[in-house]
């Protein structure tokens, strides 16, 4: 009886124990030396219709350097539209209104029609040099965006599009709640392989609300600018995730890093009844 | 289209395609004809060797005739063939973990001796590793080739007390996991997708649970499982780095049993039994994880809670069956089938979510013995492997699946015209079907509606002769010729697979090793990272997608020492691999009706030395092996295009394991494994960028070098105990384990992190953190058998 005892107490003892140590911290400290690598011109700008052409120039950093923001403040940015040069004026504000930092602005709005081209160049005094160019797309209008609610009050919804079968197709989709300018509930790319020519939809899970006021919003974007936006996604996602392989931000501009777009969208407000 | 072609471009080539071939013939024709003169006045000794306490068929078991100083083992259905001039002789049958047993017969005409041999008596007998002896393995000219019986690895100590015949094999020379936990295999510096999975002889496409941290094969089931990781014999094909060749148990076909255990998170039922005493039996097993029972009671007792998030239930189960009967002296019949599946399944307010994948195998086989010296095994198989993934919302629905059957026909003969040569040669076809990315998405009134996916067929085939030559007992040469090929009806491919391997004693206890071995790979794994998913799909070569190819090198030394207690073995090889696979940056795998596009093609390399040290005899048992290697891939348009070490290029690798009899009920067993850091790519620079929408600014990682640094080192020790009781009928025991006791915080990923400041939440620095899976677990499993 006593051992029969002592196994038992030893089987509870470490059925217990093998649960305990799930409280334990897993995770620790590492050291690494990183290489030092010059520092790269790094551009994000965004064209959209009847706005003034802003961008955000800095540089890139070695990775464990200090937070700080690496301006580049020699630097001589121009965006060429139909021949004409247009150089942007080194002036960093914060723009209230979009939550955005800007380096460089023109009061020049974009007033490009679908198939115009634009052209970036910046050059500074180290003799770095990057360019890019965009073209604009066709806005693809929504045309309806439906909620359905569950047991739980909850809506999801749903947007409904056409999708021009002439061409590849690359969209954006984005859902805000009160404003456009707050971070999105949800936002995602897709392209239009699986529904070329044929009516689409985007749709979100059980994330609304009765009286939420949401706006939606589809953007037609570049295959150049689909392809950095995933490709950002992927280099973030390499830094934390065991499945993930490292990946290479694949940028719009040559000689550099970044993004030289213009965003084209059709956007419906809905308050949830 | 591409028409057949043989890889062909350079002499050393034209030596493998066209004289290597007229020199086998040559050999083979030769040494037979003159071994068939010779062989004209002698009779033969043959049948098949079977357990005395199960009736189950015994591989490898030694039969000899020491007046003779000959002698042969059996093959992987017990079946035996030794020629002698008539006269009579004493035959020795021995096996570890039987007793030997001799007979003596008068040997006038070709006779027929059907043995069954009885378990040792000896306690000792349940701790001895049963596959091979050292002396068979010092003799033979097989190399690189590792064998493990389930009971080996029941005495070893699992985690969470899952004993898992993979993760065994992890433990020896040449063979890498693919992280902590996982029941992935990486052999020589070879892929994950690079290993041919047989259960039965059935392909097994997708061998893990849990996303890889379990494998599908459940040990009450599985007899035993070997390794090939070189050396690889002819009639094995379709896969560049390793063959894991496992055997399910047969069913005892002299009495009824019942067998299983409880663990902490499975339990496990088998029923085995004979159909007809002595002439056929059955066995059936079952196996599932109840993770999901407890999850469900939670979810249960938080329904009225609406803050609540259910917990997803998940489980997986296997379950294996298989009856084999007698259908005369020389015909036996077996039939095998596996059923395994991971479920995951979420619900909660109109939101429907399930994710099932998993493996079906079936084999239908025959044995049969023309005569004396021809036996064949035909077999019919079919196997699959798919997952589901689907989705429901009110009014619409999503769902993505894909897999991959197979239908197979082969046969093989074993040919034995005399004691000098053993003649294998066979062929085999597969029918593979391939449903890649198959999506149906879109609303119920059918106004949305999005579809997308393929399907290729292809047939796989290969034909292979090979002759196990002994022209002397200090000289043993196998040598072999493998015609493998794929059509899918425009595309055809054919490759031939020249197999040498060649073994030279030294001296009794000393013998010298090589060989050479070619391998054609026709199908590849679109796998979306280096772990092992169920959402990898299998994809065929097309005029894009090209066959891979290797090519292994291979020399050794064995010695037994200590009076053959210990086998001590050495082993360099290099590995030269082709048409090696990954994806391009930012790939759409999952649905993506031009596939080809995503691929990338590039070369590898491994190379290393394996030292091996064998004890299996005596109260201590077990092995050290240590292993130095590198391994190598390149592709134009990765690290802009310089080599790069493979994630799992691993330059030291030590495993010990040894398993102590400390009374005659009372085992205990440890572990210890070292091995070098991971390589892995870090992020050497950074930029920051705000997005097109506001408020997003976030810092991104930019990587250049790939697989530049290396993790940490990585240790573990394990140990269990295992303790017989006693119950009034039948057997049972307490396995305790003790996975990774000295807590250990090995790596299992790393991460730069970004340091906040508590009040503004704005960041103020960066640091690497080092995140590590399993902490000490300790595992108790109860065992019954009755």
């Amino acid at each position: 009886m006593r051992i029969r005892l002592t196994k038992y107490s030893l089987f509870w003892s470490l059925l217990t124990l093998s649960v305990l140590p799930y409280g334990c911290n897993m995770e620790k400290n590492f050291e690494v030396d990183l290489p030092v690598m010059a520092p790269q011109l790094v551009a994000e700008c965004y064209l959209e219709p009847g706005k003034p052409y802003r961008l955000t120039l800095t540089e890139s950093t070695n990775y464990l350097a200090a937070p700080d923001i690496p301006l580049v403040k020699e630097a001589t940015v121009v965006i060429f539209y139909q021949g004409r040069p247009d150089t942007l004026r080194y002036a960093p504000f914060y723009d209230k209104f979009s939550r955005k930092y800007y380096t460089h602005a023109s009061i020049t709005k974009m007033q490009g029609k679908p198939g115009d081209t634009y052209r970036l160049e910046i050059t500074d005094k180290q003799g770095r040099k990057l360019t890019g160019t965009t073209t604009v797309l066709p806005v693809v209008p929504l045309d309806t965006v439906e909620y359905t609610y569950n047991d739980r009050k909850k809506a999801f919804l749903v947007a409904k599009f056409f999708d021009p079968g002439n061409t590849a197709n690359y969209y954006f989709f984005s859902v805000q709640r009160d404003s456009v300018n707050n971070r999105a509930e949800i936002d995602y790319t897709a392209d239009d392989q699986i529904s070329n020519g044929r009516a689409s939809a985007f749709g979100t899970g059980y994330d609304f609300e009765k009286d939420d006021t949401v706006f939606v919003s589809l953007y037609h974007l570049e295959k150049p600018y689909y392809e950095f936006f995933n490709s950002v996604e992927g280099a973030r996602d390499a830094n934390g995730n065991p499945f993930a392989q490292p990946a290479t931000v694949i940028s719009t501009v040559q000689g550099g890093y970044g993004v030289f777009t213009n965003l084209v969208y059709d956007q419906k407000m809905i308050i949830l009844k | 289209m591409t028409t057949g072609k043989f890889y062909h471009t350079t002499p050393i080539k034209k030596v493998v395609y066209f004289v290597y071939p007229v020199i086998l013939v040559a050999l083979w024709l030769g040494s037979s004809s003159l071994n068939m003169a010779f062989a004209q006045s002698k009779v033969t000794i043959s049948g098949t060797v079977r357990a005395g306490d199960s009736g189950e068929n015994l591989i490898g078991v030694a039969v000899q005739i020491p007046a003779l100083q000959t002698g042969t083992s059996t093959n992987t259905y017990g079946f035996y063939s030794l020629s002698v001039t008539p006269g009579t002789y004493t035959v020795v049958y021995s096996y570890v973990g039987y007793q030997t047993l001799r007979r003596e017969v008068a040997v006038t005409q070709n006779t027929k001796l059907n043995i069954e041999l009885p378990a040792s008596t000896q306690e000792l007998g349940e701790v001895s590793i049963e596959a091979g002896s050292l002396e068979e393995k010092l003799k033979t000219s097989q190399m690189s080739v590792d064998q493990l019986t389930t009971r080996e690895a029941k005495l070893l100590p699992a985690l969470f007390g899952e004993v898992d015949i993979l993760k065994t094999l992890q433990l020896k020379p040449g063979v890498q996991s693919g992280g902590e936990g996982s029941a992935g295999l990486y052999v020589r510096g070879g892929g994950p997708d690079q290993n041919l999975f047989l259960l039965d002889e059935a392909t097994v496409y997708n061998a893990s649970h849990l996303f890889g941290f379990f494998s599908i094969f459940n040990s009450d089931a599985v007899r035993s499982v070997d390794l090939y990781k070189g050396g690889f014999p002819a009639q094995f094909g379709g896969r560049l780095s390793s063959v894991v060749d496992v055997k399910l148990k047969e069913g005892n076909n002299k009495r009824f049993s019942a067998s299983g255990g409880l663990g902490l998170i499975a339990s496990r039922l088998t029923l085995e039994g004979p159909i007809k005493k002595n002439k056929g039996s059955f066995i059936i097993s079952g196996r599932r994880t109840y993770v999901d029972v407890f999850t469900n009671l939670v979810n249960k007792v938080n329904e009225d809670d609406p803050a609540y998030n259910p917990i997803p239930g998940y489980y997986f189960y296997d379950l294996n069956a298989k009856v084999n009967y007698d259908l005369g002296q020389n015909d036996r019949l077996y039939l095998s089938g596996y059923l395994g599946d991971d479920l995951i399944g979420f619900r909660n307010s109109g939101f429907n979510f399930d994710f099932n994948w998993g493996n079906r195998a079936g084999t239908l086989r025959w044995n049969h013995i023309f005569n004396p010296k021809l036996f064949a095994n035909t077999s019919f198989t079919a196997s699959s492997y798919r997952y589901n993934i689907t989705n429901s919302l009110e009014g619409f629905s999503f769902n993505l699946t894909s897999n991959i059957k197979d239908l197979s026909f082969k046969s093989d003969f074993d040919y034995v015209p005399g004691n000098a040569h053993t003649f294998k040669f066979g062929v085999q076809a597969v029918q593979h079907t391939f449903d890649v990315g198959r999506l149906k998405a879109g609303s119920e009134d059918n106004t949305i509606a999005f579809s997308s996916g393929s399907t290729f067929t292809g047939v796989e085939y290969g034909a292979y002769a090979a002759d196990d030559y002994n022209p002397s007992p200090n000289f043993t040469l196998n040598y072999g010729l493998r015609f493998s090929g794929f059509t899918n009806g425009k595309s055809n491919f054919n490759g031939l697979e020249p197999r040498i391997s060649a073994r030279y004693a030294l001296s009794e206890n000393t013998s010298l090793k090589g060989s050479y071995t070619r391998m054609m790979q026709y199908i590849h794994l679109v796998a979306s990272s280096g772990a092992s998913l169920p959402t990898d799909i299998w994809y065929p070569s097309n005029k894009t997608v090209r066959p891979q190819r290797s090519q292994q090198v291979a020399l050794g030394i064995s010695h037994l020492a200590g009076k053959g207690k210990y086998l001590i073995s050495n082993e360099v090889y290099y590995k030269r691999m082709q048409n090696q696979v990954d994806f391009r940056n930012g790939a759409q795998l999952f649905v993506n009706n031009n596939l080809d596009q995503e691929f990338l093609f590039g070369r590898g390399r491994s190379y290393g030395n394996e030292i091996y040290v064998e004890k299996k005899e005596g109260r201590t048992t077990g092995w050290v092996g240590y292993t130095l290697s590198w391994t190598y891939r390149q592709f134009a348009e990765i690290n802009e295009g310089r080599w790069f070490p493979n994630r799992y290029d691993r330059r030291h690798d030590i495993s010990v394991v040894a398993i102590h009899q400390f009374r005659p009920r009372l085992h205990l067993t440890g572990t210890w494994v070292y091995g070098t850091g991971n390589a892995f790519s870090v992020p050497v620079s950074r930029i920051i960028l705000q997005g097109q929408t506001g408020n997003n600014e976030s810092f991104v990682p930019i990587y250049t070098e790939r697989n530049a640094y290396r993790q940490a080192a990585y240790h573990r020790l394990d140990l269990g105990m295992v303790y017989k009781l006693r119950p009034k009928r039948g057997e049972s025991d307490l396995t305790f384990s003790v996975y990774n006791a000295y807590n250990r915080r090995n790596p299992y990923f790393v991460y730069f992190e970004q340091l906040k400041d508590d009040a503004d939440k704005l960041t103020i620095g960066f640091r690497g953190r080092q995140v590590s899976l399993f902490p000490v677990i300790p595992s108790v499993t109860y065992n019954f058998k009755f």
